[in-house]
């Protein structure tokens, strides 16, 4: 086959799993969306999985995803699946949940509209839900896009022991091109895929300016807007369902629903509709089954011996999880001081604004992975000469910046616009220095923002670490690896093919993350919600 | 309870904890385009143009597309809409949009249309002229309703729409007058019985004038 047209179908492929699997997390998403607001048990398990979900890293998913497809339903279609499940889980959550807050927070006269003409659940879905999702939506499509094409180069050659698995993609084509050193071939792939990914980018920012201009409100209704809806505020969103207008009008409507039949002078009544209740409990007991069995299947298949070994093991993995949050606090830091100065610069220059943000959001949907190993094999000799045994640390902290600085300068950069533009005339009359700006008036308004972006950094920064603390012949006969790395640990015992390590260390790693996520993150955002909510210091002034 | 409160319990939107609400003698159990809400806050759908705003109400109906359309650009002529159906409501101002949410409620064919402060987010010389037009239109002979319920806190408007007037205050909301206005249309507010009929009015909501 001409490879000009191999390396365009190739990154067609790839750039297919990612969109398709985006298009299908939306339309999955608004059904199961429209099912959370209408029962309650099914929102509080809905909510509280998608929590616990996109807290711990979609990299801890792998040594499942190897054990569930390739090594279950194996041959190619295993393989297909399990990088298909990957960029799933990459870029669903955050989907899921901006639609989930959309349809939270349609307006209720929108949907006594809906209600005094009757519609069904497919008008509504149709004429309502749906178009009110459609900004949040485009909101979320950018970070997703980058994870997606983060994650499917990295998940479409994988090595599990002896066995290497490949599925066609630009991952795979590289990773062949490569290792035979046809280096023109893989600048030129380089080149293909940076025109698909900039078309996608192109496509993707035409999308959101015609879904704001299209399908966002600017009436009286009353609305929440505070840019991207981080997932921690669902508990906003459902501690104010539980007082709020439409939960009553929900209650009624249950209520209602309960006493129908009972009447006979219902004029005015509905006919009667299917209750999918049962569907819904059967699918949830059927759903746990598999899981329970799936869980015992595990548990079984490991020996005592086996077991003793793993749990002693585990302080030493507690250790290594240790040195990895060092690194992420280390890159958190530095993105956040990268978002401070370039995001306000953007805010406030609206000509390099134009040119930066694309640029960044161009840059970040390239996969890092494909890339990562030129820049190892250009700056080695340099970072050699000045950090010697510690350069690998610095390739690695560089690695997961570059993969994840763009969500907390996206949300900084994004909570500057949205300041007041009071804020800025204060500013600006005060005559304020840069860093008095920042401190008193900046960094406080933006604090919801901020939040939202330092916790989607920490959570995207594991990725990196994931690929870079261990990468045997990275570039040039050269392997990166770090000494200490529960991500490293991860990462050979995965290569040696020993899944019940990488599966005990993934356990490990998902229960801190998800801790940690629950106890901190959701505490600064609930901070942030009930101080440093800018819009609401003008409305009640 | 308040005012908007009242609105729903009669449009089935909320249910009475006790009695009940019928209309042509049917209890409603549940909104129903027989009685069809205008809301205060404007309620147009940003992603529809005037004309698919206005055939939503016809929806439920499952009309052919032409026939629901022609229906539709007659509620909009109606309104004073017409050459403006291809518009989004981000391409009107305030009054072409509450015009829009009533050609959508008058399309529906209701008997009762429950209006909520429906000029209260307007400017006053709009809110004027959609006075006059809903005016014109609930007094055409070929209109359908039977009745017009609406919410105000503008004494002179109600003043020149209303036949009868149930004058509600306090915290919960209780019915504290009815009065029946007896002059005749159209009535002019510079009428010296016109200004009677405020007085009456202004009486009964301030403390003075219901201690009397």
């Amino acid at each position: 086959m001409i490879p000009l047209l191999l390396m365009f179908l190739a990154v067609l492929a790839t750039a297919g799993r990612v969109l398709g699997l985006m298009l299908a997390s939306v339309v999955v998403g608004w059904f199961l969306s429209y099912q959370a607001i209408r029962s309650k048990a099914f929102e509080n398990i809905y909510i509280a999985a998608i929590e616990v979900f996109e807290s711990v890293p979609v990299i801890s998913f792998f040594p499942i995803v190897l054990a569930l497809f390739v090594l279950g339903v194996g041959g190619p279609i295993g393989v297909e699946l399990a990088a298909d499940f990957l960029v799933f889980t990459a870029v669903v959550w955050n989907i899921w949940i901006g639609e989930y807050q959309a349809f939270k927070t349609v307006p209720r006269e929108m949907l006594e509209v809906a209600q005094n003409f009757r519609f069904g659940l497919l008008n509504r879905l149709r004429y309502i839900y749906i178009p009110f999702s459609v900004p949040r939506i485009s909101a979320n499509l950018f970070p997703s896009v980058s994870d997606g094409f983060f994650y499917i180069t990295v998940s479409e050659v994988f090595a599990v022991g002896i066995h290497t698995y490949r599925t066609f993609g630009v991952g795979t084509l590289l990773d062949s091109y490569i290792a035979q050193s046809l280096w023109t071939y893989v600048v030129e792939t380089f080149i293909v895929l940076g025109l698909v990914i900039a078309v996608v980018i192109i496509g993707l920012r035409e999308f959101s300016k015609r879904a704001v201009a299209k399908y966002t409100l600017d009436t009286d209704m009353p609305i929440v807007r505070r840019g991207r809806l981080n997932l921690r505020e669902s508990i906003r969103f459902t501690a104010m369902s539980s007082v709020n207008p439409l939960n009553r009008l929900a209650k009624y409507n249950m209520d209602r629903r309960k006493r129908r039949g009972t009447e006979q002078d219902k004029y005015y009544e509905e006919p009667r509709q299917k209750n999918y209740g049962y569907a819904w409990a059967g699918a949830g007991i059927l759903i746990v089954g598999l899981i329970l069995y799936g869980s015992y299947r595990i548990v079984t298949s490991v020996s005592l011996a086996e077991w003793g070994t793993l749990l002693r093991m585990t302080p030493t993995l507690l250790l290594d999880l240790l040195y990895d949050y060092a690194r992420v606090a280390i890159i958190t830091v530095i993105a956040f001081i990268f978002s401070l100065f370039v995001g306000y610069y953007f805010a406030m220059n609206s000509r390099a604004e134009a040119i930066g943000v694309p640029a960044i959001q161009g840059f970040s949907a390239y996969p890092v992975p494909t890339y990562f190993p030129f820049i190892f094999l250009a700056a080695v000799p340099f970072l050699n000469s000045i950090f010697g045994q510690y350069s690998s640390e610095v390739f690695v902290l560089f690695l997961g910046f570059i993969s994840t600085f763009y969500y907390v300068f996206y949300s900084f950069w994004m909570g500057v616009k949205a300041m007041p533009s009071e804020y800025l005339e204060i500013m600006e009359n005060l005559n304020l220095g840069f860093f008095q700006k920042m401190r008193m008036i900046i960094m406080p308004s933006t604090f919801p923002y901020l939040i939202s972006g330092i916790s989607s950094t920490i959570n995207s920064a594991w990725g990196g670490l994931m690929i870079g603390e261990f990468w045997p012949n990275i570039a040039g006969g050269r392997s990166l690896e770090v000494s200490h790395g529960l991500m490293k640990v991860i990462d050979v015992a995965t290569n040696n093919g020993n899944l019940a390590v990488a599966a005990w260390a993934s356990l490990i790693f998902g229960i801190v993350v998800a801790i940690y996520s629950l106890v901190f993150t959701r505490r600064m955002m609930d901070l942030a919600r009930k101080k440093y909510v800018a819009e609401e210091g003008i409305y009640s002034a | 309870m308040g005012k908007s409160t009242l609105l729903r319990l009669i449009g089935g939107f909320l249910r009475p904890s006790s009695g009940e609400v019928r209309l042509q003698g049917k209890r409603i159990l549940r909104p129903t385009p027989q009685a069809v809400l205008v809301h205060q806050s404007i309620v147009t759908f940003p992603w529809m143009t005037a004309i698919e705003n206005v055939m939503l109400a016809l929806k439920p109906r499952r009309l052919p597309r032409d026939e629901a359309r022609a229906m539709a650009l007659v509620a909009l002529e109606t309104v004073g809409l017409q050459g403006f159906e291809d518009l989004y409501p981000k391409e009107m101002s305030g009054g072409m949009r509450q015009r829009v949410a009533v050609a959508r409620a008058l399309v529906a064919d209701p008997q009762v249309l429950l209006m909520d402060e429906p000029f209260a987010h307007l400017d006053e010389l709009t809110a004027e002229g959609l006075r006059q037009d809903i005016y014109n239109i609930l007094f055409n002979e070929s209109t359908p309703l039977k009745s017009v319920i609406m919410v105000s806190h503008n004494l002179t408007e109600v003043m020149e729409l209303a036949d009868v007037i149930y004058v509600i205050n306090g915290s919960p909301a209780t019915i504290v007058a009815r009065v029946d206005v007896s002059l005749a249309r159209p009535r002019n507010p510079r009428d010296p019985e016109f200004d009677k009929y405020l007085d009456r009015l202004y009486n009964y909501l301030t403390p003075r004038g219901r201690n009397k």
